[in-house]
Parts: structure tokens; C-alpha cells; sequence
């Protein structure tokens, strides 16, 4: 065997453990993410499984509790509300009207049972209110 | 001031666009003229350009809210240095530093190679004027920078607390300076698959533009890890979003593309990948460069209804299509000049290196593009948490730490001489033992093991290089002739530097993600709490209000199992203007660990609540930043010219006496800088040659390249 086609053999091999790595990493990890109103439009179907959930905290919904160990607040789509309870440690810049992404499950009829909660700009940007363009009517100002 | 920012815009598109056609048309058709005119064109674009950028810095300090960008990032309270720093917050503004950056290394690119050879410079210049003039359309159609307000504001949005940092000031322009960088070894590798001159001389040229692109986008992503680490208090430094992802993609490839670049260079192959890198890098910080500021990440709606989405990715589409064309094109051209000598030789290392670092690439890129592909498959945005990207990249994380390891030791064109390929065996044989002896320590992680005997390889084999590199001239006692060596081998040693630096930075990613512990307390004034070797007692809770915001912070004593007691001061800050509170960390850093405090808001002052996290050999990853800053330094540190090479200025174009097969010109062919060439995969391995041969080892060398 030419040294070149050992190299390729070997490629392969790295491609397939690679590959099988990350099936393995991506069937641990994966989640849907969903805005709020995708969320409640499937209905049923996402009851009891574990999801990401993108969307606003709603005015005047936000409660804290006193250690700041525990949330509660309606989390807004365009169209959807959602009640969302937090357990954990809350993100200082938790506010309302705020751009947060939830995760957790909703079991039952009962609120959204969330275990994470990031607020949208964790990140370095405010990736909202980019451009113009980019803005899509009523998301101004998030 | 808008007026004027907008005529100067239009005016740079204008100019642009006309040097864009006038280089081209003026360098391929030999006409002086129209080139000239093309060049001042360009001169009066980067001019116009200068002078938005001028005008928007200019109403940014001046908190100008008659600018809608302006009204939009910025407020009057904001800090003059923040509100310059505003510049590349948002997208239009970004655009416009980056637009601005890319015409000015363009420019500075043009003047250093001056006296270069036509065809190929007006090709080089029309790509690099392309690009430039692509950005300032973007502008134009998609982002105006200097767009008025529809109503003023009395004041502005301002810019978020976190982003009001030292290292805003640092991180973003760091990264889109490498990404400016970079459009110089793509505009090389583009002219050079145009106009079929593919011998190693535009490899030479690209060099410099790719090392310093690598290094200051590399120093630049760590300053913004930095940031996240000391400032998001979540005691990580990297989260995998989209952000951090999209910037690491063109380091990625870029890795790849300067080391295959040295395959190409010392021993003819890899050549078709090296091109198809340079495409690939340039098209990734074009990806990572719009998508960063876009918010295209935060929701996939939004992409149909953005223009510029639309016009980067026709942009993607014809890099991606213009790649594998021109490859396909010059398929003879770029046939290998060898055939690979051996799974050990240093072009199958750099292969393995490479491949290793595009399918890093490659599951970064699908980790971030989750959502839509999720979308197009099931129907449904998915993501993918730190998981898969951890699952998926340690193992290539260790082929590549592996490769690398090797390289020293290694030679191009054949396995290893055999007295180094014994020297390897004993090298594996104690990186196996030091395997065990981290497993026997307590570390249980097979990718911790596997960081700590390849450490242990890596690290001897590149001792071992050295050490007979410089035996026969230190066993005389010379040191002269030494550093002497060291200058004439400047690059290999640099390149020694930077690989050291990846060693740290391997060791701080491995021992901070697996040894990392935390823990959530609520301490009573007075309390003390042991946890993981240290005992840390609460002594105060203290209140402030500054004029513009309340500082709470909290007084921990620390007594760590040995060593003297310190203080950590975490604190939170409520921002009167934004209604929001940030933490602000304390760290203690040593080099076997940082104790990281992080104290949450809600405490009263007579208790509260903390995240403590221990985060084992953080110090090697930001060492690591500075090994490589060195190391790229001396790599790229201007030699010192001498005798016959004297004239290293591309002034190749004009002198008679350059020899023929070299008509790129771009810079003159000095094989002699080959030995060392950088990235360590050096020249012929030729332990202990000493200064006085190395004419001789020069000749040889250039034979084996040609031979």
C-alpha cells in the first residue's frame, strides 16, 4: 500500500470516528428550539420532552423570590404566553421585556418547568436591532 | 455631517468600483495610464472611506443622535472610549470598520509589492479591490453606517453593561483586523490559480499576511474569552454559541491552510488543499464577520427578510463554487511534485494535522448551524448543546496534538532517520508513562490521559530537536555560534514557540473542563466554609451607591491548604440607567488553579449568596496567547538582510538577474529562508549544521526540492 492510500484509509477512519463521536455527542445534547408560539401551536406533541424555548419575558409577569433561587414570569412569542417557572440561579440582568431563551419541559397542563435560563445578550451582542433589515416589526428596543 | 458621511460613501463605492476595472484592465493590457488612474481610484477610496469611518467616530463621541446608529448604540453617559468602541457593536458599523480595515491592508499590500510583476499583481489588486468594493455596496444597499434618524432622540439606547469593558476595546477589532488580514492570502492564492503561475513564489508573499492574520485573530478570539470568563460569571470562557463558533471557523481552516502552505512550499504537495484552504478561510471570515453582528443567529426568521443576508450568501456561493473550479481548472499545474514519503514523514503529518483541523471545522459548523439544518430535515430548529462539540472535538483534538507532537523529529520527503525514529520510541514510551502516572494521580478522563502523555511526547521530542540542534556548537562553548544558529533558524524556533504555546493551551483546556468543580452557597456573615482545600469565611457584606450605579460587595477571606491567606472581592453592580444588574467576578489565579467567586444578587448584609468554582491550570490557556504572540513575533520580525540577499524588497519584477521560472515576483525566491520556514515542520532536519555550512545545507536542500 502507497504511503498516499494509507493516508486515506486513515482519513476515513478519522472521518467515521469523528463521525461517530459527534452522533454520540448530538444524541446526548440535542434539544428543539423553538420560538413560544411554534411551541404552543404542535401542541400535545412536546409535552414531556425537554426543549429550548426563545422568546420575551412578559411585563408586569416577573416574580423573584427572595434568595433569587426561583423565577416565575409568562414567557411572550408574537402571539403566545407561556407560564414558566425557573428553578436556579437567576442571571443578574434577568428584567422584563428582556429576550430569554428557557429550557426545561412542560409535563402536564402545568407551567413550564425551566432548569436553565439564558438571557438572549449572554452572549457579546445584542443580536437583536441589527439593521433595519434585519428587524422585524415590534421587535424594536429588545 | 450626515451629508457628508453619505456623499464620502457613495463617493468610495464610485472609486472603488472604478479602480476594481481600471487595475485590471490597466495591468493585464500593459496600459500605464488607465492603472494609474486606477491606483489614484483607489488612493480617493480609501480616502472616502477614512472619512465615513471619520464622521461616524466623530458623531459617536459627539453623541450625535441625529445619526440613527448613533441613537442606537450609544448615550450620553457613555464614556468617550466606549462610545468609540460602539463602532463595532452593531452590524452597519461593524461593516464599516471592516470594509475600511480590508481597502487600508489592501493598500498597504499594494505598496510594498509596487515594483511586482504585472499580470499578476493587477490580478492580486483586482480580487483585493473586489472584495473591498463588495463590503462598501453592502453598505450602500444593505447597512448604511450614516443613515439619519427618523426623529432624533433626546438620547440614545446606550450600550449594554457587559459590553462595557477594556476588552471592547480590544476583542472585536483584534478578530476583524485577522479577518481584514486574511483577504491577502486569498487574493494570492486567487491570482495565482488565474494566471496559472503556481510555483511557491506566491506562497512566499502570503506568508507574512497569513501568519499575522492567524496570530491576531487567534490573540484576539482569546482576548474575547478572556472577556467571557472574568465578565459573564458562569467560570467558563467559552459557551459554543454562534458568536464564539463563527470566529473560531476561519482560525480553524487557517491553521490548516499555513501548514499545508509549507507542504507546499518545502516538498511540493499538498497543493490543491492549500488553495482550496485559502478560499475556504477567507469565505469563513466572511460567514463569521456577517453573521457575528447580524442576529441572524438569534432568530432564523429574520434571514429571508435581510438583503445583506442574501448578498453574503451569493458571495458564499460563488467562493464555494469559484474554489473547486479554479482547482479543477489548474488540476495539472497542481499535481504533487512527491509522493508522500511515509505515514511519518512531516507532509503526512501536516495532511493529518490538516484534516483533523477541517473536520474540527467541520463539526463547529454543524454544531452552529443546527438550527436551520434541523429545520430543513425534520422541520423543526434544533440545537446542539457543549456536549456534541465536546464529544466530537477531543478525539481530534489529540490526532492533531499527536501529529504535532511528532513533527520535530520528523523530516519532509521519508520516515524519520533512524536515530530519531528510536528517539521518538522512547519518547512514546514516556508519554505512556506519564499517561499512567496521570491516571495513578486521579485524572479518570481518557482525554486528560491522552493530553498528558502526548504533552510529555511533544514536549521532549521538541527538546530533543533543540537540544541536538545546538550540541555541536555548545559543546565548544560557543554561545555566539549559538545564537547565531537560533537567528539563522529564527523561524523553526519561532515556530517551536508557537507549538509550545498550543502544548499550554491543550493542557489549560483539558485541565480546566475536566477538573473543573463549583459549588452554590449561601454564607452567613462570619461563616466559614471549607471546600476543595480552601477555607473561606465571609468577613463583610458591604454597600455603596456610586452616582451611576449601587455596588454590593462582598469580603471573602480565603485560606487555601498551604500558602498565605488573600482576600476575593466579588461584587454586583445595579446600573441606575439600564435597571440591571451585572456581577462582577473575583479571581485568584495560580498556575495549578483559579478560585473564581461569583456573588449573586438578592443578598441582604448579613449574608450571601455564592458560586464558588475551582478551575484547575486556567493560567496555561491565556499563556498560551503569549507563547504564540511570541512566537509569531519572531517569525515575523524582519531579517536582516546581508550580502547577496540584500535586496528583499519585491523589487524582483525589475532586476535583470532574476532567474526564470519564478515570474510571480512577488517576493524574490530565498530558499534559504526554507530551512526554517515556519510552523516547525522546518526544513531538512539537519541536527547540529552549523552557521558556516548552512550555504551548503541551502544547496542541498534546494536540490531535494527540486530533485
Amino acid at each position: 500500500m502507497t504511503p498516499g492510500r494509507k493516508l486515506l484509509v486513515l482519513a476515513l477512519v478519522l472521518v467515521g470516528v469523528t463521525a461517530w463521536f459527534a452522533w454520540q455527542g448530538a444524541s446526548g445534547s440535542w434539544q428543539y428550539y423553538l420560538t413560544v408560539d411554534e411551541f404552543m401551536a404542535q401542541g400535545d406533541s412536546l409535552r414531556n420532552v425537554r426543549v429550548r424555548l426563545g422568546g420575551k419575558v412578559a411585563e408586569g409577569t416577573l416574580q423573584i423570590s427572595a434568595d433569587r433561587r426561583r423565577a416565575a414570569f409568562d414567557l411572550a412569542g408574537t402571539g403566545h404566553r407561556l407560564a414558566v417557572r425557573y428553578a436556579g440561579i437567576l442571571p443578574d440582568n434577568l428584567a422584563e421585556g428582556r429576550d430569554v431563551v428557557v429550557e426545561g419541559r412542560q409535563e402536564g397542563e402545568g407551567p413550564f418547568q425551566a432548569d436553565r435560563l439564558l438571557t438572549r445578550c449572554a452572549s457579546k451582542y445584542e443580536p437583536a436591532a441589527s439593521t433595519p433589515t434585519a428587524v422585524g416589526p415590534g421587535e424594536e428596543g429588545g | 455631517m450626515i451629508a457628508l458621511g453619505q456623499a464620502s460613501l457613495l463617493a468610495a463605492l464610485v472609486c472603488f468600483g472604478y479602480a476594481t476595472f481600471a487595475v485590471v484592465a490597466g495591468g493585464c493590457c500593459r496600459h500605464a495610464g488607465l492603472r494609474r488612474t486606477g491606483l489614484w481610484a483607489w488612493a480617493a477610496g480609501i480616502a472616502a472611506l477614512s472619512c465615513v469611518l471619520g464622521v461616524l467616530a466623530w458623531a459617536l463621541v459627539a453623541k450625535d443622535f441625529r445619526f440613527a446608529y448613533v441613537a442606537q448604540y450609544c448615550n450620553r453617559l457613555l464614556a468617550w472610549y466606549y462610545a468609540l468602541a460602539a463602532l463595532w457593536v452593531g452590524q452597519a458599523g461593524s461593516l464599516l470598520v471592516w470594509a475600511w480595515m480590508v481597502a487600508v491592508v489592501a493598500g498597504s499590500f499594494r505598496l510594498a509589492h509596487r515594483r511586482a510583476k504585472e499580470p499578476v499583481l493587477a490580478v492580486v489588486c483586482g480580487v483585493l479591490l473586489a472584495v473591498v468594493t463588495f463590503l462598501t455596496a453592502v453598505m450602500v444597499f444593505g447597512a448604511d453606517p450614516v443613515a439619519p434618524s427618523l426623529v432624533p432622540p433626546a438620547d440614545g439606547a446606550g450600550l449594554g453593561p457587559v459590553l462595557q469593558h477594556p476588552a471592547m476595546l480590544a476583542h472585536p477589532p483584534a478578530v476583524f483586523f485577522g479577518y481584514a488580514l486574511w483577504t491577502i492570502p486569498f487574493a494570492l492564492a486567487c491570482a495565482a490559480a488565474i494566471t496559472g503561475q503556481l510555483d511557491s513564489g506566491w506562497l512566499a508573499g502570503a506568508r507574512p499576511w497569513a501568519l499575522a492574520a492567524w496570530t491576531v485573530q487567534g490573540i484576539g478570539i482569546l482576548i474575547g474569552a478572556e472577556w467571557a470568563y472574568e465578565e459573564l460569571g458562569w467560570g467558563g470562557y467559552w459557551a459554543w454559541d454562534p458568536v464564539e463558533n463563527g470566529s473560531l471557523l476561519p482560525w480553524l481552516t487557517g491553521t490548516a491552510m499555513i501548514h499545508t502552505a509549507l507542504a507546499w512550499r518545502c516538498r511540493g504537495v499538498l497543493k490543491k488543499t492549500t488553495l482550496l484552504l485559502a478560499v475556504a478561510t477567507f469565505g469563513l471570515c466572511n460567514f463569521a464577520a456577517f453573521l457575528t453582528r447580524s442576529g441572524i443567529f438569534g432568530s432564523v426568521h429574520e434571514f429571508s427578510r435581510s438583503t445583506i443576508a442574501w448578498m453574503f450568501l451569493v458571495l458564499l456561493g460563488m467562493l464555494a463554487l469559484a474554489g473547486p473550479l479554479l482547482v479543477a481548472y489548474r488540476r495539472e499545474e497542481l499535481r504533487p511534485e512527491h509522493g508522500l514519503g511515509g505515514l511519518a514523514s512531516r507532509e503526512s503529518l501536516v495532511a493529518i494535522s490538516a484534516a483533523a483541523l477541517v473536520l474540527l471545522a467541520g463539526i463547529v459548523a454543524v454544531g452552529t448551524l443546527a438550527g436551520p439544518i434541523g429545520r430543513a430535515v425534520a422541520g423543526r430548529a434544533i440545537t446542539l448543546g457543549p456536549e456534541f462539540y465536546n464529544t466530537a472535538a477531543a478525539p481530534l483534538a489529540l490526532v492533531l496534538f499527536g501529529a504535532m507532537a511528532m513533527v520535530p523529529l520528523a523530516r519532509w520527503g521519508g520516515p524519520p532517520q533512524p536515530d530519531q525514529s528510536r528517539r521518538l520510541k522512547v519518547l512514546a514510551a514516556l508519554g505512556a508513562a506519564s499517561a499512567v502516572l496521570a491516571w495513578v494521580l486521579g485524572v479518570r478522563h481518557a482525554w486528560g490521559v491522552g493530553v498528558a502523555g502526548l504533552a510529555v511526547l511533544a514536549l521532549g521530542a521538541m527538546g530533543l530537536a533543540i537540544a541536538s540542534d545546538f550540541r555541536s556548537v555548545l559543546s565548544a562553548g560557543r554561545w555566539r555560534a549559538a545564537a547565531r544558529l537560533f537567528s539563522a533558524r529564527r523561524r523553526q524556533y519561532a515556530s517551536h514557540l508557537m507549538h509550545l504555546g498550543f502544548i499550554s493551551l491543550l493542557v489549560g483546556i483539558a485541565g480546566s473542563s475536566l477538573g473543573s468543580k463549583s459549588i452554590d452557597i449561601t454564607l452567613a456573615r462570619g461563616q466559614t466554609f471549607h471546600w476543595s482545600g480552601y477555607a473561606i469565611r465571609l468577613s463583610d457584606v458591604q454597600q455603596e451607591v456610586l452616582p451611576d450605579k449601587h455596588v454590593v460587595q462582598t469580603r471573602l477571606e480565603v485560606q487555601p491548604a498551604r500558602g498565605a491567606p488573600f482576600e476575593l472581592v466579588p461584587a454586583q453592580h445595579f446600573h441606575f440607567s439600564t435597571r440591571e444588574w451585572t456581577a462582577e467576578v473575583a479571581v485568584r489565579s495560580a498556575w495549578w488553579g483559579d478560585l473564581y467567586a461569583v456573588a449573586h444578587g438578592g443578598s441582604g448584609d448579613q449574608h450571601a449568596d455564592l458560586t464558588l468554582i475551582v478551575n484547575p491550570l486556567m493560567r496555561f490557556l491565556w499563556a498560551s496567547g503569549l507563547l504564540v504572540a511570541l512566537g509569531a513575533a519572531a517569525a515575523l520580525w524582519p531579517r536582516r538582510r546581508r550580502g547577496v540577499h540584500r535586496p528583499a524588497r519585491p523589487k524582483a519584477g525589475t532586476r535583470p538577474e532574476q532567474p526564470p521560472g519564478k515570474p510571480h515576483g512577488l517576493r524574490p525566491h530565498r530558499p534559504e529562508l526554507y530551512q526554517g520556514a515556519a510552523g516547525s515542520p522546518a526544513g531538512p532536519q539537519d541536527p547540529g549544521v552549523a552557521p558556516g555550512h548552512r550555504a551548503a545545507a541551502t544547496r542541498r536542500h534546494r536540490g531535494f526540492r527540486r530533485g
